[in-house]
């Protein structure tokens, strides 16, 4: 079996540098929104976590695929700007 | 060989693809990746049974009798001969042989065959989610020997120069050739294939793959149903 640095030479002489580990410290939590129908707003489904946008998108499918969705969205849970919390007063 | 082997091909590779993805929906390595193997298996079955029904439309189906005894006359590759053992085995699959077959269904899709272009379409907006999957762990780096092997059973899958799948292409039933499809993998992945030199001589033109040897006997009894039946009450079993 090949070690760790041989797949990691292969990798980059094929064009992919490993630019992360897959540790929790480098994991994301995203929120997953979606709507059945036009008509209703969107709303939050769930979360998943994972170390990246494009992988996120793939287990937020794949998670919550249960219904006919007509829109799904993710979300760095980072990147929401929170007004007030439950508890506080707005 | 037809467009019917052809997609008796992608059929049974999917079928076979779906079933190793499964196997791995309590293996893998998050919650998340379990849940997504699960899901790719899940699609990949139901691609497997979408082609399986073109077949007639088609106007030949070249499924025979010997299905239902010889594990050899399936049409998978031999990277899904056994259970994968490792998690890059996985990964392999999932980037670079999964992929291979989108694009020869894109291929369908935009070529001149009609049930073909309105009954595989769905298939690539379902392919997008795996194809970010595999391509997002492929990145994180894995093993080489998995890597190496799906991409030279890629590239043996689309075939020849001159094999069927051109003239396919040059008939306007396929849009792309064997080697605009090595091209549009290599675009989708953002890489380029190891330096593979095929040796066509001993190329199966109806398995697509030079490698003997099938699917191990375990599979080949699920597939038909008969591991189900180990599971079944004896007075099932006698009924039946």
């Amino acid at each position: 079996m090949a070690s760790a640095a041989d797949a990691a030479k292969y990798a980059a002489d094929l064009g992919y540098v490993t630019r992360y580990k897959r540790v929790s410290g480098d994991a994301v939590e995203y929120e997953v929104f979606a709507r059945k129908t036009r008509a209703e707003p969107l709303h939050q489904v769930g979360s998943v976590v994972a170390p990246d946008d494009d992988l996120a998108m793939a287990y937020a499918r794949a998670t919550y695929d249960e219904e006919r969705w007509c829109e799904m969205a993710i979300v760095r849970k980072e990147h929401v700007i929170e007004l007030w919390q439950p508890g506080e007063v707005s | 060989m037809s467009l019917s082997d052809l997609v008796l091909s992608i059929a049974d590779n999917k079928q076979m693809l779906g079933l190793r993805y499964a196997e791995w929906a309590t293996r893998a390595p998050s919650l998340e990746a379990d849940i997504a193997a699960a899901a790719m298996g899940l699609d990949d079955l139901g691609h497997s049974r979408v082609l399986y029904g073109c077949l007639e439309p088609l106007g030949a189906d070249p499924r025979g009798p010997d299905r239902e005894s010889d594990p050899a006359s399936l049409r998978a590759l031999p990277y899904f001969d056994k259970p994968w053992s490792e998690w890059a085995e996985f990964v392999a699959a999932n980037a670079i042989l999964d992929t291979a077959f989108t694009a020869m269904i894109e291929s369908c899709v935009n070529g001149s065959v009609e049930v073909l272009q309105h009954r595989l379409r769905k298939m690539l907006m379902e392919e997008r989610y795996h194809f970010l999957h595999g391509r997002s762990w492929l990145k994180s780096g894995i093993n080489a020997e998995p890597l190496e092997r799906a991409w030279h059973e890629a590239i043996e899958w689309f075939g020849p120069p001159d094999g069927d799948v051109a003239v396919l292409h040059h008939e306007g039933k396929l849009s792309l050739g064997p080697q605009e499809l090595r091209a549009r993998l290599e675009e989708q992945l953002e890489m380029k294939s190891p330096d593979i030199r095929v040796d066509w001589k001993g190329w199966d033109p109806v398995r697509r793959r030079i490698k003997p040897g099938a699917i191990d006997e375990r599979t080949f009894g699920m597939l038909r149903g008969l591991e189900e039946k180990k599971f079944a009450p004896s007075s099932a079993t006698k009924e039946a």
